[in-house]
């Protein structure tokens, strides 16, 4: 077949998106460590022969958006694509060669078919530590890239199909944890044959020149989805800011700007008049600027754009080099999800704009991160790390209230179960809650945010944490008011400390609380406006008080 | 167990049409009914498809020995939220932990999120003071005032059903014990499951969940059952009823209506068990199973002849954690919707249900579907549809198809219609290979099972798809179902939680705890009267490294009923093998690691008898035409039409193109098929030049 009909292109497309979920679960089933296997921290995705992104799995956006940057940018500077043998893979982790942060490393693997390179499969880990000056490689004191660990520059992992084991033995010696890495390594890689299969399925079945008409096609497909979706936003330019807190070394908020210039068919995005970059690790690369601004277009598409190369095409994405959305090496970038976060919901707030009939008012906005270390209750002597990984409320949408605790936005990660902890750490919880009256007033309510809670058995426990909206909550839309903001309380005794967002090195004690609460999502439309039964159903349920019904919503309580 | 009278029935209920399959040990035979539904109260249904088979095949109603029924009166219930008024009493400081669940979305893009389900409000979460720690211990005992003083107020809230959820309930059971007698002693009418009972397993979400829908089950089930057996009563039926579970065994209704959670995913157990006896009977050890209805389709897998198990799965996205038959449901069926967006055809994830159903029902539809696009490729007789309860109108299915597809993409009606099937097949082929790559299978080691009323005519271009070389069409393919629940047996789940690390230091407390499973499981057998040679006790452990969030439910093969005594060597075997499946699943192992006990099981089989059962045979209806048109590969051809009776008595391998027409179903043999006799009834299609 040269010529490419709707039928074939659709089956293709198909086994596409079914042999980026292969890898995926792929991934899932050969990885060794709890980030990948607990928490998901991963994705998978596969690229035509020229670097184009094509099919992802159903993962975390931030790493999808984020694969075809990367490999823009390994193929321009250290290894251009006619230096890629079958049988290679390419790593990086270098968030100066198209990386995210050093925990994340991205792999590549070129697919021939009849001497021709036809796809590219691609995956993205987490791994669980990297070396640097904190264990998991979250070091919130750094002030250079230097301080985080391990730096790999785009190197050919693999060549004639074998792993050099020098390189492994690199990432090995420069981790606290060789053996996770050394297996999720193995299971990133593992993974990129199996979507080489998926592709000399389609090439055997179909014949290579069906397959590389299909992938042209279905990103050009992807293409005219997002300029539909763009053609449907008025003309103009639209403005929007939003903060993050601080970059845990200085109390200083940091602005992240948006200016979204509508042209027909394609949007600019400008983050320019964003801070400039901060001593402190909150800092984003580029690539994560432009992936945070792929992922609030593609929400916009409301699942109608397949997320791909196409899809970036009519988006422009411009950003100051020095400012804290395009850092400059050595800047320090562990913690980048505090701006990737705000650069999303930056890009959201001027997109709301130009369409306040389908944007929410903000989400919780970060990842709540904390990691405690402490003695294992099992194994004398022997320390173990509690991580987990919190969320908050939604926005309200124009047509809905936001989910309450609920994941959101750039990421998508799975909680730890209470038992489950108790039975492995040395903590009891004391509450897991949605907390009252911290969902944003309005028409449609902000999803609420959470309460997590626990005590310290054991004698002694560090504790750190990543996180945000403490200072500048998730805004409000539309005459909506903000989330309440989050916090972070410690109990000893009598004596009640309000935390920081970002803290590391917290000595506990036993019998010490520590309770973290995330922030409510952002009110949307007037809260006067709201449906007096539904003010009634919140109060009954608790999720407002009697006073908020009355003071934010005007409700006359009926007794 | 030896039954007393000779005739065993059992009846799957579906949305449209109830099966039975009719067992008359005096006979040997096996015969099969259909009979239409009665959605409003599908014991009629039952009922006359009793009778009809008792007429039609000559029995009398005091002659049926047992009765296994399985239905989806749980599951529609829960799909339909027709349940009663419901509260959960849970440990203070949690009373969200049933909404907040595990946060992961499964629309990555969107703005406003996919509606969580919440069976019971927060108005109705109710949180008392207690606390009992991770390893049992009671830090805070139980608020009994508190408990005593909610009954009232539950009562006065007309709550009729109430789940108990306490932390670490699965370890101790005290409290939630002692709240439960509280409850009835103040409100004896209520409906009171606690998650000790229903599924004593750590992770308080999925736990909570699963105990919140066994109570609410509670009241219907009951009340169903009631019904059910008043009307065998007056039909003359004295036979014991035994209801199908999710796990692929029966119960009586007593066990059934106080744990009805375990029916909630019964609906695709037959065919799944049938599937499983089919493995035995043709000697394959490999077999995937691909069940598809209107609305979705299930895959169910057979590895080394077992048929697979888990403990993990959901319903309208509400967990449910209790052992039962691992099947995958993917959202393609034959009603699955067809669409052209931005220039590229789609096929589902929407589907036109029952109602309006396929264009060519003529009930409105005006969307083409799966099932449309095999009426217009000539492979159904629209005159034969469904034993000819319904007659089918070709034009509708073309006029949906021109309208809807041709026009936007320049195509003929025959063509779009077969890439309307092509692209379901690919959604299929995807599912069935994600089965198998989960559990670390290659397909092409397999043979391919279609049943139900559509997976014949898709089954060659799928077994194409997955490179799977060998297709078995089972006899009765659209009662499947109904012939696998006719071979269960009676069974029930124990599991004790125990979060302990597998060394020789724990293995006084690991052996206590199976000690009481055991008990508990021989003390089950002992109740229902098991007869001691039909008894069956089978041990397993769910294990994984320390730190890992998954468990592989592991056979502990050293332990019996007779000897449950666990030492250092049977704890040592336990983990070797525990090792060897890790190393199958996941690629790789660590023998040198750590191994953690998360739960122990134990399943009590109380065997029914086997009548190694022949289907009956049944006169060869004269087929009313030879042949039909048929578009296969954009050629339309003449295709040769035969009845099963007549495939099975063919002396020589018959080759494709060739449809084969039975009551219920057609199967395609695409072309570079042959298909030949297996025996038992069953037909064995093989791809031209590959040999067994």
């Amino acid at each position: 077949m040269t010529q490419l009909d709707p039928i074939r292109l659709e089956v293709i497309r198909n086994a596409l998106i079914a042999g980026a979920e292969e890898m995926n679960l792929s991934i899932w089933r050969t990885a060794r460590s709890t980030v990948v296997r607990e928490t998901l921290d991963y994705s998978t995705a596969l690229f035509d022969g020229e670097g184009r992104a094509v099919a992802q799995s159903t993962r975390i956006p931030i790493h999808l958006n984020s694969m075809s940057v990367c490999l823009d940018e390994i193929v321009a500077g250290p290894i251009p694509l006619d230096q890629w043998s079958e049988g290679d893979v390419i790593l990086t982790n270098d968030p100066y060669s198209g990386g995210q942060h050093l925990p994340d490393f991205v792999a590549f693997q070129p697919i021939f078919a009849e001497g021709r390179r036809v796809a590219i499969s691609a995956s993205i880990v987490h791994h669980v530590d990297v070396g640097g000056g904190a264990p998991g490689s979250y070091f919130a004191g750094a002030t250079e890239i230097y301080q985080e660990g391990l730096r790999l520059p785009p190197v050919k992992l693999a060549e004639n199909g074998k792993i050099k084991s020098e390189i492994l033995q690199i990432i090995r010696t420069n981790s606290r944890e060789p053996e996770k890495i050394a297996g999720d390594v193995h299971a990133q890689v593992a993974c990129l044959a199996v979507g080489q299969a998926a592709i000399l399925r389609l090439t055997e079945r179909y014949g290579v020149d069906a397959l590389v008409a299909a992938m042209q096609e279905i990103v050009a497909q992807s293409e005219r989805a997002m300029r539909a979706v763009i053609s449907e936003l008025p003309v103009g330019v639209y403005e929007f800011e939003d903060f993050v807190d601080d970059d845990g070394q200085n109390a200083i908020g940091l602005k992240v700007v948006a200016q979204v210039e509508v042209s027909g068919d394609e949007c600019t995005v400008d983050l320019s008049g964003s801070a400039d970059q901060a001593p402190g690790p909150v800092n984003c690369t580029l690539n994560m600027a432009r992936s945070g601004v792929y992922c609030a277009l593609l929400c916009l598409g409301e699942g109608k754009v397949m997320a791909n190369s196409g899809a970036y095409a009519p988006i422009g994405v411009i950003c100051r080099p020095g400012s804290i959305v395009n850092c400059l090496a050595p800047a320090p970038v562990a913690n980048r999800m505090a701006t990737g976060h705000r650069v999303v919901t930056t890009v959201l707030g001027a997109l709301a704009k130009a369409v306040p009939e389908k944007v929410p008012a903000a989400y919780y906005g970060v990842s709540y991160v904390a990691a405690l270390s402490a003695p294992d209750p099992a194994v004398p002597g022997e320390r173990r790390v509690y991580f987990e990984v919190e969320v908050g409320g939604w926005g309200g949408h124009p047509t809905a209230d936001g989910a309450d605790g609920y994941s959101a936005g750039f990421h998508n990660l799975a909680n730890s179960p209470v038992e489950m902890c108790e039975s492995l750490f040395p903590i009891t919880f004391t509450e897991y809650s949605l907390i009252t009256d911290s969902g944003g007033a309005g028409k449609h309510r902000g999803g609420m945010g959470l309460a997590r809670e626990w005590r310290l058995n054991a004698d002694w426990g560090t504790l750190s944490g990543n996180f945000e909206r403490f200072r500048y909550p998730p805004y409000g839309l539309n005459g909506g008011a903000p989330g309440s903001p989050g916090r972070f309380v410690h109990y000893r005794g009598d004596e009640v400390t309000e935390l920081p967002s970002k803290i590391s090195g917290l000595a506990l004690e036993a019998g010490d609380r520590v309770r973290l609460q995330t922030s409510g999502g952002g009110g949307w439309g007037d809260p006067a406006h709201r449906d007096t039964s539904k003010v009634a159903d919140d109060l009954a349920s608790g999720r407002i008080s009697s006073q908020a019904a009355e003071n934010a919503y005007g409700h006359q309580s009926s007794d | 167990m030896a039954e007393q009278k000779p005739v065993r029935i059992a009846v799957d209920i579906g949305g449209t049409f109830t099966d039975l399959q009719i067992q008359d040990a005096r006979t040997g035979q096996v015969h099969a009914l259909k009979t239409p539904s009665t959605p409003q109260d599908p014991s009629i249904g039952l009922i006359t498809g009793v009778e009809e088979a008792a007429a039609r095949f000559g029995f009398a109603p005091t002659e049926i020995g047992r009765l296994l029924h399985g239905s989806t009166i749980a599951t529609n219930a829960v799909l339909e939220r027709k349940l009663p008024k419901g509260a959960l009493i849970t440990t203070r400081g949690f009373e969200d932990v049933l909404e907040i669940g595990r946060h992961m979305r499964k629309d990555v893009y969107a703005l406003k999120a996919e509606p969580r389900s919440v069976l019971i409000p927060r108005q109705l979460r109710f949180g008392v003071a207690e606390r009992i720690t991770a390893d049992g211990a009671v830090e805070t005992p139980l608020d009994e005032d508190a408990v005593g003083e909610l009954a009232i107020r539950l009562v006065e809230l007309g709550v009729e059903a109430v789940a108990i959820m306490f932390l670490h309930g699965y370890r101790n059971p005290v409290h939630e014990e002692r709240a439960r007698e509280i409850l009835l002693t103040a409100a004896p009418d209520l409906s009171v499951s606690t998650s000790f009972e229903v599924s004593p397993e750590i992770r308080e979400f999925e736990r909570c969940s699963t105990t919140v829908l066994n109570a609410l089950l509670q009241p219907v089930i009951s009340g169903y059952l009631t019904q059910v057996r008043a009307r065998l009563a007056a039909a003359g039926v004295s036979a014991p009823l035994y209801l199908v579970q999710s796990n692929g065994g029966v119960v009586s209704p007593e066990d059934a209506a106080r744990l009805p959670a375990k029916l909630l995913l019964s609906g695709p157990a037959g065919g799944a068990m049938a599937m499983d006896a089919l493995a035995k009977q043709h000697g394959r050890l490999n077999l995937v199973g691909i069940d598809m209805g209107g609305t979705s389709s299930d895959v169910s897998v057979v590895t080394d002849g077992a048929i697979g198990e888990t403990t993990e799965s959901e319903i309208d996205g509400l967990p449910v954690r209790l052992p039962m038959i691992d099947i995958r449901t993917i959202g393609a069926g034959g009603g699955s919707l067809a669409s052209v967006q931005q220039g590229a055809l789609r096929v589902g994830p929407e589907s036109a249900g029952a109602e309006p159903g396929p264009a060519c029902y003529g009930r409105g539809g005006k969307r083409p579907t799966v099932t449309d696009g095999n009426v217009v490729l000539g492979r159904v007789d629209p005159e034969a549809f469904l034993g000819g309860e319904m007659v089918l109108q070709v034009e509708s299915s073309r006029e949906a198809f021109d309208v809807n597809i041709c026009k936007n993409l320049n195509l003929s009606d025959a063509a779009a219609a077969e890439g309307v099937v092509a692209v379901a097949n690919t959604h299929m082929a995807g599912a069935v290979r994600l089965s198998l790559f989960e559990k670390g299978a290659d397909p092409a080691d397999f043979s391919l099972v279609p049943f139900g009323g559509a997976a014949g005519l898709h089954a060659c271009a799928l077994a194409e798809e997955l490179a799977v070389s060998e297709i078995i069409f089972p006899s009765n393919a659209s009662t499947l179902s109904a012939r696998g629940i006719l071979d269960a047996d009676l069974r029930w789940d124990f599991s004790k939680s125990a979060m302990t690390v597998a060394t020789p230091d724990t293995l006084a407390s690991l052996s206590t705890k199976m000690a009481e499973l055991v008990a508990d499981a021989a003390r089950k057998l002992e109740q229902e009267q098991i007869p001691e040679t039909d008894q069956q006790i089978e041990i397993s452990a769910d294990l994984r490294y320390r730190g890992q969030a998954y468990e592989i439910t592991t056979p502990w093969l050293e332990i019996s009923a007779a000897d449950a005594h666990a030492d250092s060597a049977a704890l040592k075997a336990l983990c070797d093998r525990f090792h060897e499946l890790h190393q199958t699943r996941f690629s790789h192992n660590a023998p040198d690691d750590l191994v953690e006990v998360v739960a122990l099981r134990a399943v009590a089989t109380g065997k029914l008898e086997k009548h190694g059962a022949r289907a009956a045979e049944r006169a060869v209806p004269a087929p009313e035409s030879t042949e039909r048109e048929v578009c296969i590969a954009g050629k339309w051809r003449t295709v040769p039409t035969i009845s099963r009776e007549e495939a099975l008595a063919a002396g020589a391998p018959m080759t494709g193109p060739l449809l084969v027409c039975e009551e219920y179903t057609v199967l395609l043999i695409a072309p570079g098929w042959q298909l030949s006799p297996l025996g038992h009834g069953d037909l064995l299609a093989r791809r031209i030049g590959e040999t067994a």
